[in-house]
């Protein structure tokens, strides 16, 4: 297992964001980051293309982010917390974004996984 | 002197935020989650605290991956609501409990903590949502605030004793704060929740409900607990909880459980609170 292996987890399907992960996701997570301004978030909308070309992104992470597959933008660096940000001008519910990187739909992940409510 | 009047341990799940601005607060899906906040708020209401130290992360708001404060303190006399990509939400902005949190920096830097010291710094739901579970929506805050912010995000997060460690010194500091001001400790994050990786959506209501029952009682597992053994029991972002542990650090061995409240899942995050007073 090498420490510059994004995939090797050391807790099963669960993707620490550690010294791999940030170096390979820096430019992808900037670029998210640039949508916490009403400007990136104009740029963003009005050319998508082109605000993506800003960044320095790898050609899969930005097929990953043109093609809004969360589970692949986490697994070439995205942290959840930057790359939500592409949710604000691109509405999808945060559960969704779940069941996706899950591989499941969402009545499922909702079912399985969310699905009993407790209070009190 | 100062007086600790209470510490509070509270999620600051974002999405109780948006409930709140969409007026769900009494829909049947919410209310029974801002109704176990009741006897939480009439306490504090009818204690009057002067000051909220709020312990909580940045979500990649105020801080990008450029720079990452493991600790950062806040000594603003004003702080705004970050916009974290909607806009900022239509909360008051939070005063500074500047003169305090100068102390608290000379304090952190002399008993060996040295965090990053913010002048200038928007506040995102970390502090936000507590602030609202606790006060309500009022038009101005009843407390001035002392943020206090903790990278959980990008490994290495520190250890649960190091957050426990911070928590002694800053009782310290209240202790030797030369007013009569009252004050509150709020420990936020959690519970357990899970957003990224195919793990996503975990959530563990029985460990969370155990971490509720004993945080104030027995503390000492998770003290000594490793990073990774809160990732395995509460998730990736479950681990935000570790930020309890400044609170629970902060106040006596002996302490006595007011009132507790748990609610799963909130979006997709077990949620809750407890609020502790000293026994002396």
């Amino acid at each position: 297992m090498s420490v510059t292996d994004p995939d090797a987890d050391r807790i099963p399907d669960t993707p620490l964001f550690d010294r791999a992960r940030a170096n390979s996701g820096y430019a992808l997570n900037k670029m998210a980051m640039g949508l916490s301004s009403p400007d990136g978030r104009a740029a963003f909308l009005a050319d998508e293309d082109a605000y993506l070309a800003r960044f320095a992104l790898t050609e899969a992470q930005r097929a990953a982010v043109k093609a809004r597959d969360w589970a692949e933008m986490v697994r070439l660096g995205g942290n959840l917390f930057y790359i939500l940000k592409i949710s604000a001008v691109d509405p999808t519910p945060i559960r969704e974004i779940g069941a996706a990187q899950a591989g499941m739909s969402l009545q499922e992940f909702l079912d399985t996984r969310l699905g009993k409510v407790t209070n009190g | 002197m100062a007086k600790l009047l209470a510490g509070v341990g509270t999620s600051h799940v974002p999405s109780i935020a948006a409930a709140l601005d969409k007026g769900l607060r009494n829909s049947d899906e919410w209310k029974p989650f801002f109704d176990g906040y009741s006897p939480a708020q009439d306490w504090v209401a009818q204690h009057k605290p002067d000051i909220a130290i709020v312990i909580f992360n940045d979500h990649g708001n105020s801080f990008f991956l450029d720079r990452v404060p493991t600790l950062a303190l806040g000594v603003a006399d004003d702080y705004r609501p970050a916009d974290e990509g909607w806009g900022p939400r239509p909360v008051p902005n939070f005063t500074g409990a500047t003169d305090f949190a100068w102390h608290l920096a000379d304090c952190m830097v002399e008993g060996h903590f040295d965090p990053m010291i913010c002048r200038e710094l928007d506040v995102d739901h970390g502090l936000q949502v507590p602030m609202e579970l606790i006060f309500g929506r009022p038009e101005a805050w009843p407390v001035k605030v002392v943020p206090i912010l903790v990278n959980t995000i990008q490994y290495p997060i520190p250890t649960p004793q190091r957050m426990w460690d911070l928590g002694v010194l800053l009782r310290k500091a209240i202790d030797s704060y030369p007013t009569d001001e009252k004050i509150i400790v709020m420990g936020t994050g959690g519970l357990s929740h899970q957003l990224q990786g195919a793990r996503a959506g975990f959530i563990n209501p029985d460990a969370d409900r155990e971490w509720i029952a004993k945080i104030g009682a027995s503390p000492e597992r998770y003290r000594s607990m490793t990073r990774e053994e809160y990732v395995e029991e509460f998730g990736s972002e479950g681990a935000e909880l570790i930020m309890w542990l400044v609170m629970r650090g902060c106040m006596d061995e002996q302490v006595r459980e007011l009132c507790s409240h748990y609610f799963a899942p909130a979006s997709m995050t077990g949620a809750g609170m407890v609020l502790l007073e000293n026994m002396g």
